[in-house]
């Protein structure tokens, strides 16, 4: 018990202290606009958050939020559906992953800005961000299920063996589990860049719609405080999946305690 | 029906572990296969389970329904519950409701009704090796393989764990071979001692422990221990 009131206490502090570090940062921001004395290049926060209100009332927003939501959902799912076909195989079978190495190293070390360049000469604008997504979470995926494939137990894998027990169900209930952890950890790694690169890839192929897209619009007429806000409104939904996330895998991964 | 190992030889790289080795196992009793560690007993076993295969000589009338075994790291799945657990190699060979009702029989003669539905993480060593026993014995096997089962139980738990593995043992007297280096554990399961020595792997002595006091297979066992001191 005594413990536990020590432990909850600290954390208490501790979110005290961030507390205090985020309100210093908030003053010093509006302190640092107002000393700038330009409100139209240096937004202090009470200007962004009405520029945010503003945004937030505007019919432009939902869909902007919602399309880039989904582009990014769309390449997720590819990715998610090629990470698993091609690293459960790499994670049994050595010589089927060296095959797959190099292109994975070369799509995680290409700049980001040089795919997006390429893929506006090849692509429809719709699809870039959503290709630009996909190739920034697929080799992090592979990569994950890869190494949870190679770390399963090999006594698991044995007694499963000895049980004569078939293959598709030693994937189901032992493979599959196993790389859970790996899959949740790369899962959260991965939509993190992939969420920043579909913005990326909105602000460069100016579809209709998007974050990325109304981010760059504000920026080309100077609105830095709504350049800011559409940033925020990025980031708080990047954290919501990040929660997200964390929530699906605490009620997938039932048996630790 | 008789289980034989028939001349059979196995290398490891320039180890030689078997040589020719020729053993005859009774079915329907317990053998234990007792040696110095390091010895082959377990590359014994794993040739007798299909693990590894020999590089040349005969198994004879091993594992054609499927091999039971009991390893010392328990091997139970961590993300499925005692049932689970018990179930899981059942549901291959029998329809679901039948496998439901088979691995809850044998987890009510290991004594675990109550953690039916718990999980691995939340029992103790002893209890996870009880489950391994019922998913041992609730398995279709004509053959139970041991590998050091019991090594890391303390003394008051592996004499209790090892006297419900004689009770559920007594209900189809199944053929069971399991390797130990503990004298006493050899003495209270095993019908047959089989006293191993390296290397390559030869039989020193081979005693049914119903014809001899605990003391002279006792005497046996210091032979061979101080062989390889």
């Amino acid at each position: 018990m005594a413990e536990n009131y020590l432990m909850n206490n600290s954390s208490f502090r501790n979110r005290i202290i961030s507390l205090i570090v985020v309100l210093v940062l908030i003053t010093g921001w509006e302190l640092l606009s107002i000393s700038f004395n330009s409100r139209q290049i240096l937004p202090g926060p009470v200007d962004t958050i009405r520029s945010l209100f503003g945004i937030i009332e505007k019919p432009a927003f939902l869909s902007s939020l919602g399309i880039t939501i989904f582009r990014g959902l769309i390449g997720f799912l590819i990715a998610f559906v090629f990470a698993v076909l091609i690293g459960i195989p790499s994670g049994l079978n050595s010589g089927i992953e060296a095959g797959f190495k190099p292109i994975l190293i070369t799509i995680r070390s290409t700049p980001v800005v040089a795919i997006i360049l390429l893929a506006l000469i090849w692509f429809h604008v719709e699809q870039v961000p959503v290709f630009i997504g996909f190739l920034t979470m697929f080799p992090i995926l592979t990569i994950n299920i890869t190494q949870g494939i190679r770390e399963t137990d090999s006594g698991l894998i044995q007694m499963a063996h000895l049980y004569q027990i078939g293959k598709p169900r030693i994937l189901r209930d032992i493979y599959w589990p196993s790389i859970l952890p790996f899959l949740f950890s790369g899962i959260s790694t991965s939509v993190g860049f992939g969420w920043r690169s579909v913005i990326i890839g909105e602000v460069l192929s100016q579809p209709r719609y998007g974050i990325g897209s109304m981010m760059q619009n504000a920026q080309s007429y100077l609105l830095v405080s709504e350049v800011i806000a559409w940033t925020l409104i990025a980031i708080l939904v990047g954290a919501a999946f990040e929660l997200l996330i964390r929530w699906v895998e605490k009620r997938s991964i039932t048996w630790k305690r | 029906m008789s289980l034989k190992l028939e001349n059979i030889s196995k290398s490891f790289g320039q180890r030689q572990i078997l040589d020719g080795f020729t053993l005859d196992f009774k079915a329907g009793s317990i053998t234990c296969l007792f040696g110095p560690s390091g010895c082959g007993k377990t590359t014994l076993l794993n040739l007798i389970g299909g693990i590894t295969s020999p590089d040349s000589g005969q198994l004879i009338g091993f594992g054609e329904e499927g091999i039971s075994c009991i390893f010392q790291e328990t091997r139970i799945l961590p993300w499925k519950t005692v049932l689970g657990n018990v179930m899981f190699p059942l549901l291959d060979k029998m329809p679901e409701d039948l496998a439901y009702e088979t691995a809850r029989k044998f987890i009510r003669l290991v004594g675990l009704q109550e953690e039916e539905m718990m999980y691995p993480s939340q029992l103790s060593g002893g209890m996870k090796q009880r489950v391994s026993i019922a998913r041992a014995f609730a398995f279709p096997s004509k053959l139970i393989l041991m590998d050091e089962a019991f090594q890391n139980l303390d003394n008051k738990l592996k004499y209790n764990i090892l006297d419900s593995f004689l009770e559920i043992w007594k209900e189809d007297c199944r053929t069971v071979i399991f390797v130990t280096h503990d004298i006493d554990e050899a003495i209270r399961l095993g019908q047959h001692i089989i006293f191993l020595n390296h290397t390559p792997l030869k039989i020193v002595k081979s005693v049914a422990t119903a014809d001899e006091t605990s003391e002279s297979i006792n005497k046996i066992a210091n032979v061979l221990y101080v062989l390889n001191k």
